[in-house]
């Protein structure tokens, strides 16, 4: 059964414990918390997805796709589970299934799928991949229903604008696109350049890895790297970069400052308060609103490639390089 | 891009970069007047393979094995990459090249390559000498020993170029005891061909020649004097040079049809692959295009998807398909070289660590069997299960396949010196 927030402790980041440590035997590289509460799901690069119950660690194994699984998301009910991967499949699953299977099947031809997204009323699905295009479906009969063109390279994230069918975009060399769904037309372009590199001429590094809109709607944060000095061997500092929803204006960069860590800030994401949490090698940082800085850092231990709030609003749950799923409290036990 | 890229990685190698180019340069100088004037050219039989070429890519840094020439299943290892067939029946390489996959009817794979050192100074040199380096002694590169054993006495170009993205420089230290005038000159790839080829403003040929004229005789007046390898190099270059500046138009990739320059795609590492066509066709016997930075440690597979798929592909491919269509790939041995693999491991970057345990290569053209695989991995990639060769039965092969007796010896000041490990030999079952 979810837990309703208003029950729940008082969210205190300094808090933060590890309340669950499950293990799976391959990397894991996405997880998301279902909106009710029960499981967490993690995709890794043995081609599962891997089910636990949050009650009682139990794991299921999700089996259907052919490549490494990216990307994981939930209908805004609970009531279905998508799934992305490298083999270019968007996969519906019934989450709460004993034994779930593909429920239905969608080859996105994007060749890696390498990001999902679900509008808040869940009716739309959105996809991005290396095919630099955004597709969105029907989340009913996975039919395509629009197809936007326009990054100049491959396309790394999606995010509906909360509250209507709109979407925000971004690429691997900086691009944030804002899509009218209505049109199909390119609304605006964000530059996110400053988290971007090139390595010689040849290969893009950083890019928009992952995007979020804080819980006021006022602000787009996008995150990634910068910094970095010798790219190949990985010498880079995770960041986020903000711009106001309304005007686009840049804000300052969110960043670790005091702890330099090499690593790539894989997801952001606001917690209801307007606390933004952030991705930092095996990290995960907590930043006030608009603070450069990063108040407290919560250390774990291996990389961390994801992680998701519960909805209880205290915890949140990381994918490890180890292939471990952790549970974390932000709050007195 | 040869020039762009940092190195990847904080090795020692890297760290002591200037202090180690300061010593070899002076090495070079004392290797140089110790011995290499006093080197025989090779025997008769060797002048008989004249006109053979070989054309070594060289990818800087350590592609990796698993993103190319020896995918895996295996789900822990193999990455997200599949392997997709090729031309040759039997024959997967990575789905990054789809258009390499057609032309692997030229093509050979070496998949059981196994050496000790994961530095890439230390590796570098064992896979381009073919030899271990010891403290007394510096072995020359292969394009050294190659341009050695094919170049005619008359021949008018360097026998030892090096591609680079533009611009041109001197002579490099790369033929330890066979002199500088076997070592790689460095030729930028560029329309308009070498640069500075033009007399200034206001210098006509007629004093230009005079110039020189008085270069030479205050060169040949000194050298009466003294014996030096420092004025022979010397004198070399500035003639070398001439003879460059006469035949610069060979080096235009911009006299290439508008569609040829298309198809090789308008790249750095595509216009050098066109400059090396070229200069194959002028019978230059060896030809470097070398390509730095292929050292990820992190995110491995985005940069394989964009060196090896994005842009190694298409170009290496049509080079292959278009010394096949002119009659060229008959008389060129091409390389795919590097100085090692990289790791089963996947770490926590998505990146690949040095292997020098088990990993591949891939040749195309003259004297090799052509479908050949030779040697194998286990399922994970970890070890050589069949067919372990190493720097030294490369350096035979490679020599073999385009007729050098690679059980030949230099004689280096009254001193033998084995062209190749003599303990060693060709992998016989990939020669034709």
């Amino acid at each position: 059964m979810t837990q309703d927030p208003a029950d729940s402790p008082a969210f205190d980041a300094k808090a933060t414990h590890l309340i669950h440590d499950w293990a799976h035997d391959s990397k894991l590289l996405c997880c998301r918390v279902d909106p009710l509460g029960r499981f967490v799901f993690a995709g890794g690069i043995d081609y599962t997805i891997q089910r636990w119950e949050i009650a009682t660690g139990n794991k299921t194994a999700l089996i259907g796709h052919d490549n490494w699984v990216r990307t994981l998301a939930f209908s805004p009910d609970g009531s279905a589970c998508f799934s992305g991967g490298y083999d270019g499949r968007l996969i519906a699953w019934e989450p709460a299934a004993t034994k779930p299977v593909p429920v239905r099947v969608i080859d996105t031809k994007h060749g890696w799928l390498r990001d999902l997204a679900v509008s808040s009323d869940g009716q739309r699905l959105a996809s991005v991949g290396n095919d630099r295009l955004v597709k969105v479906w029907s989340a009913t009969d996975g039919s395509l229903l629009h197809e936007f063109a326009g990054h100049p390279q491959i396309t790394y994230c999606v995010q509906f604008v909360p509250g209507a069918y709109d979407l925000v975009s971004g690429d691997v060399v900086g691009n944030i696109y804002h899509w009218r769904a209505d049109t199909g037309q390119l609304e605006r372009k964000f530059d996110g350049s400053a988290i971007h590199n090139m390595i010689g001429d040849i290969a893009p590094f950083g890019g928009i890895v992952n995007m979020a809109f804080s819980p006021d709607r006022k602000r787009l944060t996008a995150c990634g790297l910068h910094k970095t000095s010798n790219a190949p061997a990985g010498n880079r500092r995770a960041v986020a970069l903000s711009f106001d929803w309304n005007t686009g204006e840049k804000l300052p960069k969110q960043e670790s400052l005091a702890k330099e860590l090499d690593a790539t800030m894989w997801r952001v994401q606001y917690h209801p308060s307007g606390i933004m949490l952030g991705v930092v090698e095996k990290e995960i940082g907590f930043w006030k609103d608009g603070q450069e800085e990063l108040f407290h850092l919560v250390s774990s231990p291996s990389d961390i490639f994801d992680f998701d709030l519960h909805p209880n609003q205290v915890d949140y749950f990381t994918a490890h390089y180890d292939g471990h799923v952790r549970g974390w409290r932000c709050a007195i036990s | 891009m040869k020039n762009l890229i940092p190195r990847p990685c904080g090795s020692l190698e890297h760290a002591i970069a200037r202090r180690q180019f300061m010593g070899d340069f002076m090495t070079g100088l004392g290797a140089l007047a110790g011995t290499s004037l006093f080197s025989h050219p090779l025997g008769a039989s060797q002048i008989a393979k004249q006109n053979k070429s070989v054309v070594v890519v060289f990818l800087d840094g350590g592609i990796s094995q698993f993103e190319s020439w020896d995918p895996k299943k295996d789900l822990e290892t193999g990455g997200p990459f599949k392997a997709i067939p090729t031309t040759v029946p039997g024959i997967h390489i990575s789905e990054l090249l789809p258009h390499t996959a057609s032309q692997m009817h030229h093509m050979a794979l070496i998949r059981s390559i196994s050496t000790d050192l994961d530095d890439h100074g230390l590796a570098r040199n064992l896979v381009r000498s073919g030899r271990m380096t010891r403290s007394a002694t510096e072995y020359p590169e292969i394009g050294a020993t190659i341009a050695k054993g094919l170049q005619r006495s008359d021949f008018p170009l360097p026998g030892h170029i090096q591609t680079s993205p533009e611009g041109v420089g001197g002579r490099t230290n790369n033929a330890a005891y066979l002199g500088p005038q076997y070592a790689s000159v460095v030729v930028g790839a560029e329309k308009g061909g070498i640069v500075h080829t033009q007399l200034p403003d206001g210098m006509s040929v007629t004093v230009d020649s005079r110039r020189h004229d008085w270069r030479r005789f205050a060169n040949g007046r000194l050298k009466s004097k003294v014996q030096s390898a420092e004025i022979d190099a010397y004198t070399q270059s500035y003639e070398q040079a001439l003879r460059l500046m006469e035949r610069h138009e060979l080096f235009d990739i911009g006299k290439e049809p508008e569609s040829v320059q298309e198809s090789y795609t308008k790249t750095e590492f595509g216009k050098q692959l066109l400059l090396a066509r070229r200069l194959v066709e002028q019978e230059v016997p060896f030809i470097e295009v070398k390509w730095d930075g292929w050292d990820f440690h992190h995110n491995n597979f985005e940069f394989h998807l964009s060196y090896v798929n994005h842009h190694f592909d298409r170009p290496f491919a049509f080079f292959i398909s278009d010394l096949a269509q002119r009659g060229l790939l008959d008389k060129t041995l091409v390389v795919v070289m590097t100085e090692f693999g990289r790791t089963p491991k996947i770490n926590a970057g998505y990146g690949r660590d040095h292997y020098p345990k088990a990993w591949s290569i891939a040749l195309a053209g003259c004297g090799i069997k052509h479908g050949a695989v030779i040697g194998s991995t286990d399922a994970k990639g970890i070890e050589v299960t069949d067919r372990k060769v190493d720097h030294r039965h490369l350096l035979h092969t490679y020599l073999r396949a385009v007729g050098v007796d690679s059980t030949g010896e230099f004689d280096v000041a009254g001193r033998k010196v084995p062209i190749a490990d003599p303990a060693y030999g060709p992998i016989e079952e990939l020669l034709a």
